[in-house]
């Protein structure tokens, strides 16, 4: 059904992890990029071992007794974060930027929250045959707010970035579940 | 489609309507409201809409979830163990 490409391709994953730039995508809008297949069992399983990993070390930062802030939660979620960024392999501009600088991230999205335009009410010519018309244009700039790193891009960039965002999310949903069922299934397992 | 061919608006974009068309359908199979219509009358804006609705609402549930997760990292502190043994079990 998706019609992304299921190639890993594994072997410049540690050069990727970096962020590295000289590896930019190529010009010329090539609509089909060799993207993570983020549908595939294999790249959970990755994400979520992972995503273990990772976890493991924040318990270890926080000893034992536990934070009982509101900050863990927030922890969780940029570690999160910063291992779906580091599974994409930094082909995508949202990964890059979430390694790049996750406060400032959170800091932006605090403030953006607010502004919710539900910018209905203007009638819409033809949508897609003139330039991108305001309507258009207005929902296209509060999806380039959503996905991180996107500001700038141009419509049909973003629109990729939102793909690859979506699947994404949807795989760090679904990983993230699967980890939370281990955990209570596990926990009473553990105190038996 | 022939009267949505690709006409080039104002020399500035050099981006076909129709590639934005496809990455639109592209982005369209992945929201779960509008999978089910036919993708000939959903307009661009609905589907950018239903996007930015869709990523908020991951967004809202992969925190909730972080939530979870964070809260059960502290309580047990058997967790690690439980953690591990799991995953080698999978």
């Amino acid at each position: 059904m998706s019609s992304l490409q299921p190639n890993v391709d594994s072997t410049n994953s540690e050069a990727m992890q970096r962020s590295n730039p000289k590896k930019r995508r190529k010009i010329g809008h090539s609509n089909s990029l060799s993207l993570v297949p983020w549908r595939s069992e294999t790249q959970q399983r990755i994400y979520s071992s992972k995503l273990a990993e990772a976890l493991r070390h924040v318990i270890h930062r926080n000893p034992p007794s536990p934070p009982a802030k509101s900050s863990a939660g927030r922890e969780v979620r940029e570690t999160a974060d910063r291992v779906l960024a580091s599974t994409a392999k930094g082909r995508t501009r949202w990964s890059r930027a979430i390694l790049a600088s996750p406060l400032n991230r959170w800091k932006l999205r605090r403030m953006h929250k607010k502004v919710h335009k539900a910018s209905t009410g203007l009638p819409k010519k033809s949508p897609e045959t003139r330039r991108r018309l305001p309507v258009v244009q207005k929902k296209a700039r509060v999806l380039g707010r959503l996905v991180p790193g996107c500001r700038k891009l141009t419509f049909p960039n973003l629109l990729e970035e939102a793909t690859d965002y979506i699947s994404a999310l949807e795989m760090q949903v679904r990983a993230m579940t699967a980890l939370t069922e281990l955990l209570t299934g596990g926990g009473s397992l553990a105190s038996a | 489609m022939s009267s949505r061919r690709s006409r080039q608006t104002s020399g500035s974009s050099n981006i076909s309507d129709d590639q934005i068309k496809d990455l639109v359908s592209k982005l369209q199979q992945l929201l779960p409201e509008i999978r089910h219509t036919r993708t000939d009358k959903v307009s661009s804006a609905k589907v950018l809409q239903e996007t930015c609705n869709y990523i908020r609402s991951l967004h809202r549930e992969v925190d909730d979830l972080s939530e979870r997760l964070s809260e059960l990292l502290a309580t047990t502190d058997t967790a690690q163990a439980a953690l591990i043994r799991n995953l080698l079990l999978q």
